[in-house]
């Protein structure tokens, strides 16, 4: 072995420190020349203090070639170059969180209504109180939405990329198999009718819903409304811990599942997955955000053409949803008239007063905007398929559902990032509904509090 | 054997070198080559460990615009008083165990099979690399599809083996979906283990256990004594690496199960992603990496006393 490395280093030429000088001592020379050669040749030194653009924009993936394309438009009319950065949906918020942390300068962005007000309180994006125009917007606003979007002292902080409210997805023709004449409307009757489904043998377990860790948070508001309970008053206190009809919700969760009427897989089944088991004839209820609809039939699954919409509940409310663009910090004034003008045009209306970012995506996937008049504009009208009963959705956006203006505090991501390890212990039967009760309260306060794990 | 005596040996072995100027130069030429680079690793590994560290005594902001208030202790408080904490260390450690007993076990029974005679070897030597080239975050994708309940070919494979008698969704009840992240996870790593094992079986000389066979040595007394014997110096590297990437495992479980469901598979990576990333608690997750990293390093540690001082038995 030594002889043959020793022949090897006779063979090849030794690199000595001459050599390495001699071979590398002109490339760096280049190396480090060529970028003040270029920038002497290239740049004229134009001032930087001037705002040139581009805008930078960051979303999240849903329907990419879409947002690009509405982001184009408007860039072809008003002239202001706008770079978009699409991010995978899962995992947005660390993601943003953590590019802004290390100093990414994005000017317009997606974001999850929860973190809004943080966003704010962090630096990272700057309210819109100033803005001209902000008032109007604001005023077209249903007024279940306003608090989205306004704060509690009056500080408007986002604007709306799109909104949904949850209903209650069911399959007609089960319902009728199974000798029911209409959607139930109260979570006993929900119970009742998928033991009469599951006992008809129409499917083991009718009733699917998101309950992965990370959603079971939009599920607690959802059943917690859909019972009339207020989850937190405005000192942001858990209230719901008050009302002793909140340990009734989680029995009712505890027995879905417990009792095989949600089927196991529904603890980590993602929406697509969900949506094709109502499609294909393999559960008869899901709740989940109304645009759900057009995924299951446009599936085209055997049941896809037999599945309705109905409200949660017909006594109280539905939990209403929307995510928000926010405008980062941006101190230029010209850089803030530009985002702002792009804002209007994907938040709100175009320069023609048309509300025409909202009838793409409501054509695309039938998501909807807070708007009072986007449910009778005809374009809109025309947009949304015909499946869907705009009236009743118009009216549980206006009187149906509350935002939980909660849900915008600092604090909240902490509670969120919580419950869903609570809601599946409850759904395990590791925890009884009252401890339930006790543990989501404890994580409201200490969230409010020191944070904690 | 004492350390003079080896020093002494060595330096009757080594023939007298004159160390010239040039010499010298050609040393020193190497260290400075040598210097960026090593530099580079240590600002690379130094500088985000002191600024964990440092993290971990203060409330820091969010938005990193500064360290913020020195809080001491209190985020190491937190996480210790937290009943969390332990129950994620409590899965943090049974994953572990999984982990570096099944990798290392399987990559060393795969090391053996592949280093016989047997037509297609070259092939299913080929083969043990797929895994290990294979990302984590993917492996976990793929695993979590391959556990569904529904669709998934775990189950098909279980039925047809005659070990259920229905479909189950292994990834919904906390028992199984703990086994399956340790499955998936050893799945990937038992292949390195079994790539460094096979080098190190190559390079044991065949008369030794030829010699052994003639002396009546049967196949598991040569396994023990000279197989496993030859093999410690990478069974150490082996296991060592293991217990490190076991307590950093994070993609392949947060891939397949996100930490559930309920805490089922909430190991210390994924409470540390959810405070540094999602609540931006860095306070509090930076007292948690230091107690994972503290973790890691102790277990590391540890296996290599253990294995060391079997050796020298």
């Amino acid at each position: 072995m030594r002889s043959n490395a020793t022949q090897r280093s006779q063979r090849l030429p030794a690199l000595g420190r001459r050599a390495f000088l001699k071979a590398s001592g002109g490339g760096l020379l280049l190396a480090a020349a060529g970028p003040a050669l270029l920038s002497a040749c290239g740049s004229g030194g134009g001032s930087q203090e001037a705002w040139e653009g581009p805008i930078s924009m960051l979303g999240w993936d849903f329907q990419p070639d879409m947002i690009k394309q509405l982001v184009a438009d408007w860039s072809a009319e008003s002239g202001h170059e706008v770079d978009v950065a699409i991010l995978p949906n899962v995992g947005y918020s660390a993601a943003i969180q953590t590019r802004l942390r290390g100093g990414d300068k994005i000017d317009l962005f997606y974001n999850f209504a929860y973190n809004s007000r943080k966003f704010i309180e962090e630096g990272w994006a700057s309210t819109l109180n100033d803005l001209p125009g902000i008032d109007d917007l604001v005023a077209d606003l249903f007024e279940s939405s306003r608090e989205r979007h306004v704060t509690p002292e009056g500080d408007i902080i986002s604007v709306p990329y799109f909104s949904a409210v949850h209903t209650l997805h069911y399959n007609e023709r089960m319902l009728q198999e199974a000798g029911l004449s209409a959607p139930p409307t109260t979570l006993q009757e929900t119970y009742e009718q998928s033991k009469a489904i599951a006992d008809a043998g129409l499917v083991s377990s009718p009733y699917v819903a998101y309950w992965v860790k990370e959603f079971c948070e939009e599920y607690l508001h959802t059943y917690l409304l859909a019972e009339g309970i207020t989850a937190f008053d405005d000192d942001g206190n858990p209230v719901f811990a008050d009302d002793p009809k909140t340990e009734g919700v989680f029995e009712w969760w505890q027995t879905m599942y417990r009792e095989g009427l949600a089927p196991a897989s529904v603890l980590n089944d993602d929406p697509g997955k969900l949506s094709n088991e109502m499609a294909q004839g393999n559960a008869a209820f899901f709740v989940l955000h109304h645009y759900f609809l057009t995924s299951i039939r446009d599936l085209a699954g055997p049941e896809s053409e037999n599945v309705l919409l109905a409200p949660v509940t017909a006594q109280n409310h539905t939990l209403q949803i929307g995510e928000v663009l926010q405008m980062g910090a941006n101190d230029n004034e010209e850089a803030r008239a530009a985002i702002w003008e792009l804002m209007k045009y994907y938040g709100w209306k175009d320069g023609e007063g048309r509300y025409s970012v909202f009838t793409e995506w409501a054509k695309a996937a039938g998501l909807a905007a807070p708007y009072p008049g986007f449910f009778t504009d005809p374009d809109v009208v025309e947009a949304f398929p015909d499946y869907y009963d705009l009236s009743q959705l118009s009216q549980i956006f206006d009187t149906g559902s509350k935002v939980v203006p909660a849900r915008t505090s600092a604090w909240y991501p902490d509670f969120q990032a919580k419950v869903g390890d609570v809601v599946h212990a409850l759904l395990l039967g590791e925890i009884t509904p009252k401890d339930t009760v006790a543990q989501l309260a404890d994580a409201a306060t200490s969230a409010q509090g020191s944070g904690g794990l | 054997m004492s350390t003079t005596t080896v020093r002494a040996s060595r330096r009757a072995d080594t023939p007298a070198v004159r160390v010239g100027p040039l010499a010298r130069a050609a040393r020193r030429f190497g260290v400075r080559m040598v210097a960026p680079s090593a530099l580079l690793l240590v600002v690379l590994l130094a500088i985000p460990s002191l600024l964990t560290v440092a993290y971990s005594v203060h409330k820091v902001p969010s938005n990193g615009a500064s360290l913020g208030e020195f809080v001491g202790f209190d985020n190491f408080a937190v996480v210790l008083s937290s009943p969390v904490f332990w129950s994620s260390m409590r899965t943090t450690l049974i994953f572990s165990a999984g982990f570096v007993v099944l990798s290392t076990v399987i990559g060393l029974a795969t090391a053996v099979l592949l280093n016989q005679e047997f037509v297609g070897r070259s092939f299913a030597r080929a083969l043990l690399i797929v895994p290990w080239a294979m990302p984590w975050l993917v492996l976990g994708i793929l695993w979590r599809w391959y556990a569904d309940g529904s669709v998934g070919g775990l189950n098909s494979l279980l039925l047809t083996l005659g070990v259920i008698d229905d479909y189950q969704e292994f990834l919904a009840d906390p028992t199984s979906a703990l086994l399956l992240t340790i499955v998936a996870a050893v799945w990937r790593q038992a292949s390195f283990a079994g790539i460094l094992f096979l080098s190190g079986l190559q390079t044991l000389p065949a008369e030794l256990n030829e010699a052994a066979e003639l002396d009546g040595a049967g196949i598991w007394g040569r396994f023990l004594h000279i197989t496993l014997a030859w093999l410690r110096p990478v069974l150490i590297t082996v296991t060592v690496l293991n217990v490190i990437y076991a307590f950093l495992q994070f993609d392949v479980i947060f891939a397949m199960t996100q930490g559930g469901p309920g805490d089922a598979t909430q190991v210390l990576s994924i409470l540390i992603y959810r405070q540094l990333f999602v609540v931006t608690n860095i306070g509090l997750g930076s007292a948690l990496a230091v107690v994972l990293g503290a973790l890691a390093l102790v277990g590391g540690l540890v296996t290599v006393k253990l294995l060391y001082s079997s050796e020298s038995r």
